[in-house]
């Protein structure tokens, strides 16, 4: 029996995630999440940093859908430019993730001897700390910001990614394919580019798929900590941080980016069990 | 067990040899001068050199690692530039809430886990499995922030029934104590009870579809006897193990909960610390926090080989 052509395969794949049970309303959530963050300037109502200090802490109203801050800035504003930096932060960081750990797994994977086990007992150290304690701790030492943030959570998440690409690495090169491409004469880059990199993707697609709704929840509890984005900017941990001081009178304040934040975890849970059940055939069934 | 023990012991060494050094750049990733960021620009450069010369950073990078290598094998992880307390000190003030907010977090987590689980997968494909199943889903997707000012909002802020920060040792005060530590324990809690949640559910319905679970079946055992003889001791093996990798999410879930509710606890040390440029301090609690976290997972290791005994023989 042939194999189906790669492109006939994305195909099979994708109406398998689609078939999920919650996938449909995953892919809406995160649909919804990526135009809102494109779109923030033409569907944001108000600008998310101008103050009225005649209109601080209003409750939800036609004016304001979730209601104004301590400042007078409106919540609803805040929360649409909050999802840029929630989406930034979680895809960025699994990016850094996804290349830096790809490349070492498949440096570990594809030389072994030394270089295995000199990569993959740096990947053992890095995740012998807490991930959050690890994400602090170089958050902190890279500077409050987006792009300290996201090295941080990229580098916590590495070694995950280099794991899970060693161990396909390792499983593929033992195949038929890869010893008749040797046997022909393939050079090493040209084995690993052309024939083990895109048999080793589907694992990697599934982790990263999974890891994006994490690394948002880890950038929302570092700037909730205060390491993220600075005032005045607007991200959902921050103004959940900010918003806490005043649960009593304002509670909005922290409802609203703690919805969207929810909600936008959940929904990208659902599209990543999705994608997990279409490229596992051992779930498939 | 003893060569079990030692091996996984010998392949902590080159992993903790790692993390020193990871813990000692740390120090010197801070874009600049470490001591201009630790120190405000107007400090008197006298006052800025003298702190160079005590954190040894006037010498070469090897020579630093060397000597701090040297301190620490005699127990010195340095001294904090705040108090001037030695960080071990200064963690030993603070270990005991930590504790014993995790302990009491675990506690819950196994409570709220446990029936939810094994009805889940008993009543696989009910309504019940499916309200377990979407707790599992809540107690995954809620930030343990968000969760805290939840509870802080209905228990603390609308019923006034609990405290909602502050901290009172439950050893000195039990009643007070306990009433301090119940509202971050649930909220540390709950999401472990999640992960413990789903993995008991699916390590549950895996044992459920074995033979052994059929033969007992047909030898005409209740369905409760049946899961409690013979599935739920093969599915425990799996939880044991998540609870040990959840250590992690436990300790970073316990940073959190202790700065939102101000427990004095290591989590809390950590979050002043990285604030006040403390770096000696942060330096200091991060190792301690990533050797604590490394032989607690050697313990979970052990546990595991002291449970199922096939691993003690691979």
């Amino acid at each position: 029996m042939t194999a189906p052509p790669v492109r006939e395969r994305r195909w099979v794949v994708l109406r398998h995630a689609a078939r999920t049970r919650l996938a449909p309303l995953g892919v809406v959530v995160m649909l919804a999440a990526l135009i809102v963050a494109v779109l923030a300037p033409i569907v944001s109502p108000y600008d998310p940093l101008k103050q009225d200090l005649g209109n601080v802490l209003a409750k939800p109203g036609r004016a304001h859908l979730l209601g104004t801050d301590n400042v007078g800035r409106d919540v609803l504003s805040r929360v649409i430019w909050g999802t840029r930096v929630s989406l930034v932060a979680g895809l960025g960081s699994v990016a850094i993730a996804v290349m830096a750990g790809g490349l070492l797994g498949l440096l570990a994977g594809y030389a072994g001897g030394q270089a295995d086990g000199l990569v993959m007992r740096l990947m053992d150290a890095v995740l012998s700390f807490p991930p959050l304690v690890l994400a602090l701790a170089l958050g902190a030492v890279l500077g409050a910001g987006l792009t300290g943030v996201v090295i941080a959570l990229g580098v916590v998440y590495t070694p995950t990614f280099a794991r899970l690409m060693r161990g396909q690495v390792l499983t593929i090169t033992a195949r038929e394919y890869v010893e008749a491409a040797r046997a022909l004469g393939a050079p090493g880059w040209r084995i690993a580019w052309h024939h083990v990199l895109p048999n080793a993707m589907a694992p990697i697609v599934i982790q990263a798929s999974l890891s994006v709704a994490f690394a948002i929840l880890a950038e929302a509890s570092l700037s909730f900590l205060g390491l993220g984005i600075q005032p005045p900017g607007a991200s959902w941990g921050s103004m959940i941080n900010a918003g806490r001081g005043y649960l009593q009178q304002a509670p909005w304040i922290v409802f609203g980016p703690g919805a969207a934040l929810f909600i936008t975890v959940v929904g990208l849970n659902f599209v990543g069990d999705a994608v997990r059940d279409a490229l596992d055939p051992r779930l498939r069934a | 067990m003893g060569r079990l023990v030692l091996r996984r012991l010998l392949a902590t060494v080159p992993v903790l040899l790692l993390v020193t050094a990871g813990v000692f750049t740390l120090i010197h990733l801070t874009p600049g001068d470490p001591i201009d960021v630790m120190m405000s620009e107007s400090a008197d450069a006298t006052v800025k050199e003298n702190l160079r010369r005590e954190l040894g950073m006037d010498q070469p990078i090897y020579v630093q690692y060397a000597t701090w290598m040297g301190r620490l094998l005699r127990g010195d992880l340095g001294h904090s530039i705040r108090n001037r307390e030695p960080v071990i000190e200064n963690v030993g003030k603070r270990i005991r809430p930590s504790l014993q907010l995790a302990g009491l977090a675990m506690a819950i987590s196994l409570i709220i886990a446990t029936p939810i689980g094994i009805l889940s997968a008993a009543r696989r494909n009910t309504s019940v499995d499916r309200v377990g199943t979407s707790f599992a889903l809540f107690g995954i997707c809620m930030p343990n922030f968000l969760l805290a000012l939840l509870l802080i909002f209905f228990f603390g802020v609308k019923l006034r029934w609990l405290p909602i920060s502050g901290y009172t040792d439950p050893l000195e005060e039990p009643w007070l104590g306990l009433r301090s530590l119940v509202l971050p324990a649930i909220t540390l809690g709950l999401a472990l009870a999640a992960v413990v949640t789903r993995t008991l559910r699916s390590s549950m319905l895996e044992a459920l579809s074995e033979d052994y679970v059929r033969t007992a079946r047909a030898k005409g055992l209740s369905e409760w006897r049946v899961i409690r003889g013979h599935v739920l001791k093969n599915a425990l093996i799996p939880v044991v193990t998540v609870l040990g990798l959840q250590l992690g999410t436990l300790i970073g879930g316990a940073v959190i909960t202790e700065y939102v509710f101000a427990l004095p606890g290591v989590g809390r040390l950590v979050v002043d610390a990285v604030f006040a440029r403390d770096y000696p301090l942060v330096q200091g609690v991060v190792l301690l926090i990533a050797v604590g976290f490394i032989l607690s997972n050697l313990l979970v290791d052990l546990l595991y080989g002291w449970i199922d005994p096939r691993i003690r023989y691979r």
